[in-house]
Order: C-alpha cells, then structure tokens, then sequence
C-alpha cells in the first residue's frame, strides 16, 4: 500500500506488523552485515539475534507498509533495547508518525517505532527520521 | 571500564554487493541503494549504503564489548552525516564518555561513530548500556 505523506497526521499508526523471526531471515542479515560479535550462534538450538537485526528486520515491514517514495534518506536512528529477542520470536512490530513537516523542499517525518516479543514485552523502541521531496505525495507501491 | 577507555573498533568492506545483500535481507530495495542508474542521478552521485547497515557496525562493536547487556539494555542515539559509498571501509569506534553507578550496577555512556576511509565521519552519536544490574 502506498501512502500519500502529504496527507498523514502525527499520532497517527501506519503500521502494525506480526510475524515469526524465521532462522533463514536472521542467518540472511546476520550475512549481510557480517557480524562478528558473538552474540548470534547459529548452533544454539534458539539463537539470540543481533540488536541491530531486531531493529533491520523489524522496520522491514514498516518499510512495505508505508511504500517509502525513492530517493529518502535515512537522516537519523534511536533505538532502545530492552530484551533479548531469539530466532523464533514472534514479533509484532508497530509505527506511529511523531512527525511530518516540511522544510524547503525536504518533507521530514518521524516514526515512532515498538517491537514486542509474543508475550506482549515490549523489546524495542526506537525512533526513525527520514528526509524526503517535499514534492512527494503518494509514494510508490 | 572507565572514562577514556576506547572500545575495540570494527571494521568493514562495504560493496555494492554487500549493499544488495543488505537490501535483500531488510526488505529495503530503495533505488538509492541499488539502482546505479537512479542513484547517478540523485544528489549523491551513485549507490551509498544503507544507514542501518552502516550502524550494524557500531550495534556490533557494543555486542563485541558488553555481550547480552547490550541486547538487554542498550541505548543507541545516531545522526547520519554522511553517505557511505561502496568500494572502501568503514570503522565503527567508540570511547567511554562517562561511567556512573545505577541500579545497583553500572551504566557506561560512550561516543560512538563510524569513519569512512577518507576518514569522513559517516555516523556519529551515543551508545549507552547498563552492566552489572541484578535482576
């Protein structure tokens, strides 16, 4: 679903996600990024996931909903973790527009990001800033 | 740890194909990311990395250094500076700003950031976590 960014409001959810973070999922990130860290053992029979893939894996759906327009810049991050999350998991994972303004001819917006693990812990916040055209109105599919 | 101490640094290769994987895995296909043709157009002059890929690196470096405390309690606070191109290396670093007691543990505060090869600081920002807290 595209959205037309011209037209949402702060407060507003437009996204709300659940799903199970499936091992191909996390051994795909864990890949990509190529972390060392440790923390992720693949032999471990519930592998704890990587912070960072919490989040990544996370706004992946947030980032189908809202049908990004191309060319948005990814201006800033804040995350909170507050559990560990294990290969597994269901997620259900939420965001709330905290803010959409435009500035010149750059539209900035805000999401308010939560993850919750299936018990209804909450084991992550976090907060995205996106940069985009001002001139974007509805986004791609 | 203690203030002025400096973490271990991660470093890593960011290529194009490094770039596209990451796109596949998070789902994040923006042109800006992977269309070389799109990306020559827009104000960064071809494909830069994503931002979340390039603060995987510091996610790594606060795993490396503080293990589960850092899945249980971190705090991570980044501004994007500056693109990240494929084709050179980037180092995530990080020093301890401040220690302080907390909840019967500790809670360190460090600066954090990641430099591109031409030494540019791509990300900058602030991790903190909590140690030593009895549950």
């Amino acid at each position: 679903m595209a959205l037309d960014f011209a037209t949402l409001e702060t407060g507003q959810e437009l996204s709300d996600k659940t799903y199970v973070l499936d091992a191909p999922t996390v051994e795909r990130y864990v890949g990509a990024v190529g972390d060392r860290s440790g923390i992720y053992q693949p032999a471990d029979d519930r592998p704890v996931v990587p912070a960072m893939a919490v989040a990544a894996l996370g706004l992946r759906g947030i980032v189908a909903d809202l049908g990004i327009p191309e060319g948005t810049v990814h201006a800033g991050q804040e995350l909170d973790f507050s559990g560990a999350v294990r290969v597994g998991d269901v997620l259900r994972c939420r965001a709330v527009l905290s803010q959409n303004a435009v500035r010149g001819e750059t539209r900035l917006v805000s999401l308010r990001l939560s993850v919750e693990d299936g018990a209804g812990s909450q084991v992550m916040t976090g907060k995205t800033t996106l940069l985009m055209g001002a001139a974007h109105g509805a986004a791609r599919a | 740890m203690k203030e002025g101490d400096l973490l271990r640094s991660v470093e890593k290769q960011i290529t194009q194909d490094t770039i596209t994987e990451y796109a596949a895995a998070s789902g994040d296909m923006n042109p800006i990311h992977v269309d070389q043709e799109f990306a020559a157009r827009s104000q960064f002059g071809g494909t830069i990395a994503h931002g979340m890929m390039v603060a995987a690196s510091v996610s790594e470096m606060m795993s490396a250094e503080f293990g589960m405390a850092w899945i249980e309690t971190g705090r991570l606070k980044l501004r994007f500076r500056a693109p990240v191109y494929p084709g050179g290396a980037i180092t995530a670093y990080g020093q301890v700003k401040r220690v302080r007691a907390k909840d019967g543990g500790s809670e360190v505060v460090c600066s954090v950031g990641v430099r591109s090869e031409s030494e540019e600081d791509a990300v900058t920002g602030e991790a903190t976590v909590r140690t030593g807290v009895q549950s």
